[in-house]
């Protein structure tokens, strides 16, 4: 995670300064987009959802208390940046059929691949953060909890809902791990 | 090894675990999405429209709207 930033640096963001704006960009912009992706599994989804997530913290600067971790404040809207995204990717259909949709070197099996992205589609979006943070990426629950804004035990009851719904889509599609 | 366990090895073996940057400088993308003008959604307009068309009917409803604001 990022340094925190300096209390000067925070006041003058909050303020509506650009520069301070730009410096805290550079020094957060790898950190939320890795944590976007993590979510999303799709680069261009996941640039998108950052220049988003940015936009909404200047817009929303004067909610955000400097005495706070910037860090933790900017992974919340981050998580609701890639939330709404993940949505429109949804309704636009734009993974549902496209191979390349989850980037990274290929998995062993192809097809295990895509079933497991075809049981990811089945999750509301809501059940599909919790998942991919917590099962494929190992993201403490508490880290979770803080990003979405809600208890621990809604953490853990997601994943439970979202870990009993995938094994039962890959059930469906033949993989019973 | 639990079922659960399993499970999480699996998905993990089949979406690996990246340590991704961004392919391009993001910053002019949010530098132009600050300047560029807010635009009213449909949503909005129509909203706006049922509101001034309401209170053009109901005036009196002005002071439900104010108590509300």
């Amino acid at each position: 995670m990022a340094i925190e930033p300096e209390a000067d640096l925070l006041g003058r963001f909050v303020q509506g300064d650009r520069e301070a704006f730009e410096t805290l960009f550079r020094q957060f912009e790898a950190e939320v987009f890795r944590w976007i992706f993590w979510i999303v599994r799709d680069e261009g989804t996941a640039e998108d959802a950052v220049v988003d997530a940015f936009w909404r913290a200047y817009r929303g600067r004067a909610r955000f208390d400097p005495s706070r971790s910037f860090g933790a404040w900017m992974r919340r809207i981050a998580t609701n940046s890639a939330r709404d995204h993940l949505r429109k990717a949804r309704r636009a259909e734009a993974w549902a059929h496209d191979p390349d949709a989850l980037p990274g070197p290929a998995a062993p099996d192809p097809g295990l691949r895509d079933a497991i992205a075809g049981a990811f589609r089945t999750l509301p979006p809501k059940l599909h953060v919790v998942a991919m943070l917590a099962l494929v990426e190992g993201r403490p629950h508490a880290e979770i909890a803080e990003a979405l804004g809600v208890p621990v035990g809604t953490v853990k009851s997601r994943v439970f809902r979202a870990t009993r719904a995938l094994r039962a889509e890959l059930d469906r599609a033949g993989i019973r791990p | 090894m639990t079922d659960d366990d399993v499970l999480r090895a699996l998905l993990q073996s089949a979406l690996p675990a990246e340590r991704r940057a961004p392919a391009r400088d993001l910053w002019p993308g949010v530098v132009r999405r600050l300047d560029a003008p807010i635009r009213w959604s449909p949503v909005d307009i129509s909203l706006a429209a049922i509101v001034a068309v309401a209170l053009l009917l109901f005036p009196e409803g002005v002071w439900l709207m104010a108590f509300h604001l």
